[in-house]
């Protein structure tokens, strides 16, 4: 049995990395979360992460900013963008910056799994 | 000396014994003897001095003009009267002096009897009466005239008849008087009745100056001028108005100053003669007299005039401000009005106005409280202030507003004085008002949660994106073989905490966006800042605002409208969060602290933003002031005046640094000594720490 493609989880609010690895975890996957983007730089694991489901609206660097930064690292992890905000303006960006997919908040378990094995796939 | 007194002129008057003559001669007055049937017999010296006439003229007196032709006639039916009754003769006639002046005479005449009671002659005392004579006429001259003043008649009337009276006192002279306009400094309306207004008329305008006309000279040096000759005088030689008086036949002109008691020369008053000459002495004091009455007349007219105006300005005051003022002696019924608050009242002008007739007008609703206000006034004299509402015949509403003030009489009895305004623009005004605020309140709110919208999705989608995720994995853990029931009841007990957290961010949002009449009560700032600051936050971050809290310890509650206060606090923030979005080159700051400055609780929110001009701060709070192109001005000028309407005052100033602080200051809620707890637990932390 191959190991469970890791997915890691930047988001400031508490009750979404409380939550959604639960789900992730039931999915199957190994599942990392990460309070700040400045968090998930730090944390040694970008090499082993088949996706990442990134926060938009974050204190400190947001999410399109690590986005900025992944790309100039030249370390293109498949990105599933979540945010509370309706601005659809935002996802736009994100999505033509090359993430794979955004999902409004609150998005069903269907629409995140298809997003995140999408993600794993094109990686 | 008295033989050389008795001399020649008594030839033939055998019943008069020759002592008798010697005292008649040596007395002063005038005696003659006339005999039963009216022929003179003789007279004393006076006589013949006074008249300058022999005793034969003397004896002609009924065909000479030694009795004044006028008074001839009467003399004779007084004289004829009293010979054939023999009853004392008592009449007045004017007398030709020597220098022909006719001088007004008493005649006394005594009949002489012989023992058979016969009359055998009449003993003639005529005494000077002249002088007693123009004083009684000038006394009733200026009695006629005072009275007219004291009647309020016309000044024009009074002036014209003092001319005249003057004229007539002194026949061989024309009178006029010239009113002085003292802004001007020009003659004003002259009247000249016998002369007339083309003679007074030219003067109208003339400068007050001494080369102008002896009324001029005399106005400015305030003393009497007299040109004996205008002819040729060299003081008005060839000015316009020497050749406008003599175009009259006027050649002696005496002005003296009309002045009053305090010392402003009013007019002049002008004597002409048609003969070179000076005033005589009975001349003067006619002219001294006549002018000072002529002071009264003018005064009292001014006054008149001042008075009628402050009436008419008081009246138009009344008008305009709706107010009226009344009268009440306390032992009558009977009140004295206003024409305003004759209108207040909507009662006839004229109609006497009555308690009864008052509180016919009072609203039934404030009628037992005007009543026994009424009957209190009665009896306790002090200031009152009250408001009713008034139902007018017509059946509409009036509010007023009643000050009233006693005094007391010099007889003691009890009188009041007051106002009544009708204030019942300002009461619609101020409902009006009121409801007008409320509605731009209320849609300031509603704007700023347009503003908001993203903001508010963001704070309910975050807890129902948990609920969602728990509910799915709850139900994946509970299909799961075997089931994993603690994991199911972990997601499910974070079901419900995400639930709550949603429906306290809709409670909040209802708080603060329902459109609620005021509603007062005691808060924490501290609270309702942070409540606002939990529904803002994504907003601040999507902004990236960093904010920063500095709420003090131990805040003291303040008292007003919970929803109201935190628009504000709301309005402020987002304000000064706009202000920084264009910000790039420093951090984007927001600091909200609370602080107690003495009797205040103070709330301030500084920015690192665009700031503004330092020259503006008041205007910012103008209604549709904006620095922002997409800005809400009237966002601030409604949250000053809810901290206006909250006791408190909002203030704008720029910082040292980039960026503005908007602060409010609220008083704290009143401190009651007894029972306040929150007293007591300050003062024992104070003692505490």
């Amino acid at each position: 049995m191959t190991a469970a493609a890791l997915v890691s989880i930047v988001d400031d609010d508490e009750s979404v990395r409380e939550s959604l690895p639960d789900l992730l975890k039931e999915f199957g996957f190994a599942v990392q979360s990460f309070a700040s983007a400045e968090e998930f730089l730090a944390s040694g694991r970008m090499e082993e992460t088949r996706c990442l489901v990134l926060d938009i609206a974050m204190p400190g660097m947001s999410g399109p900013d690590l986005q900025r930064e992944l790309m100039r690292r030249n370390q293109p992890i498949p990105i599933v963008f979540i945010t509370a905000n309706e601005d659809s303006s935002e996802c736009a960006r994100v999505l033509l910056a090359g993430a794979v997919s955004c999902l409004i908040k609150p998005f069903s378990e269907t629409a995140l799994l298809r997003a995140i094995t999408k993600a794993i796939q094109t990686g | 000396m008295a033989k050389d007194l008795a001399v020649a002129p008594v030839e033939r008057v055998p019943p008069i014994r020759p002592d008798y003559l010697l005292v008649a001669d040596s007395v002063p007055a005038l005696i003659g003897v006339i005999a039963a049937d009216g022929a003179v017999e003789s007279c004393n010296r006076a006589v013949l001095e006074y008249f300058g006439a022999t005793l034969e003229e003397i004896k002609g007196w009924t065909t000479s003009k030694l009795v004044h032709p006028d008074d001839i006639p009467a003399e004779i039916a007084r004289q004829k009267h009293a010979l054939e009754t023999g009853e004392r003769m008592l009449s007045e006639h004017r007398l030709r002096r020597a220098d022909g002046v006719y001088r007004w005479f008493q005649i006394h005449g005594e009949p002489l009897r012989n023992s058979e009671g016969e009359i055998v002659q009449w003993y003639m005392l005529q005494t000077d009466i002249d002088d007693l004579k123009r004083a009684e006429s000038q006394l009733a001259g200026e009695k006629r005239l005072l009275e007219m003043v004291a009647l309020g008649r016309p000044l024009h009337e009074i002036l014209d008849s003092l001319c005249a009276f003057v004229e007539q006192a002194a026949p061989e002279c024309q009178c006029a008087v010239f009113l002085i306009d003292p802004a001007e400094q020009k003659f004003d309306k002259g009247f000249a009745p016998s002369l007339g207004d083309a003679y007074t008329g030219p003067l109208r305008g003339v400068p007050v100056v001494p080369g102008s006309a002896p009324c001029g000279a005399a106005a400015i040096h305030k003393t009497q001028v007299i040109a004996f000759d205008i002819e040729s005088d060299p003081r008005w030689l060839g000015s316009p108005y020497q050749s406008h008086a003599l175009a009259f036949g006027l050649r002696a002109v005496w002005s003296t100053p009309i002045v009053s008691r305090s010392g402003e020369v009013l007019g002049t008053f002008a004597v002409y003669q048609r003969h070179p000459g000076s005033p005589t002495q009975i001349q003067q004091d006619l002219i001294a007299q006549f002018t000072y009455i002529a002071s009264i007349a003018i005064e009292r007219a001014k006054s008149d005039n001042a008075i009628r105006r402050s009436e008419a300005f008081l009246a138009e005051a009344q008008r305009l401000s709706s107010t009226g003022s009344f009268y009440w002696r306390r032992t009558t019924d009977e009140i004295i009005c206003s024409d305003e608050t004759y209108r207040i009242f909507g009662i006839e002008p004229g109609t006497p106005v009555t308690v009864k007739l008052i509180t016919s007008r009072i609203h039934p609703d404030d009628l037992q409280r005007f009543s026994a206000r009424v009957e209190a006034r009665r009896t306790d004299g002090s200031r009152a202030e009250a408001e009713y509402r008034l139902l007018l015949p017509d059946g509409s509403i009036k509010f007023v507003h009643l000050v009233s003030q006693t005094t007391a009489t010099e007889s003691g009895e009890m009188e009041y004085t007051g106002v009544i305004q009708d204030v019942t623009e300002a009461r619609v005004a101020a409902e009006t008002l009121g409801k007008l605020r409320s509605e731009l309140a209320h849609v300031a709110r509603v704007t700023t949660l347009g503003a908001l919208t993203a903001s508010i999705a963001h704070e309910v989608n975050q807890p129902l994106s948990g609920i969602v995720t728990n509910a799915s994995t709850c139900l994946r853990m509970l299909a799961a073989d075997p089931p994993n029931v603690e994991g199911a009841r972990e997601t499910a007990r974070r079901t419900i905490r995400d639930g709550e957290r949603a429906s306290e961010v809709i409670a909040r949002l209802r708080a603060l966006f329902t459109k609620k009449t005021t509603a007062s009560g005691s808060i924490d700032l501290n609270e309702a800042t942070r409540e606002v600051v939990a529904l803002s936050m994504s907003e601040l971050q999507s902004q990236r605002v960093a904010l920063r809290l500095e709420l003090a310890n131990d805040l003291p509650p303040v008292i007003g409208d919970r929803v109201q206060l935190q628009q504000v606090i709301l309005n402020l923030l987002l304000n000064a969060s706009d202000a920084m979005s264009t910000v790039e080159d420093r951090p984007r700051e927001l600091v909200i602290a609370t602080t107690v400055e003495a009797a205040d609780v103070h709330l301030s929110v500084r920015d690192t933003g665009i700031g503004f001009d330092a020259g503006d701060p008041d205007r910012l709070f103008d209604a549709f002031y904006t620095t922002k192109s997409s800005g809400m001005g009237i966002g601030l000028s409604v949250s000053r005046s809810i901290m206006e309407r909250h006791g408190g005052r909002l203030l704008a100033t720029p910082n040292r640094g980039p960026g503005a602080t908007f602060s409010f200051s609220i008083p704290r809620e009143a401190q009651d000594v007894l029972g306040a707890p929150g007293l007591t637990d300050r003062h024992q932390r104070i003692m505490v720490g």
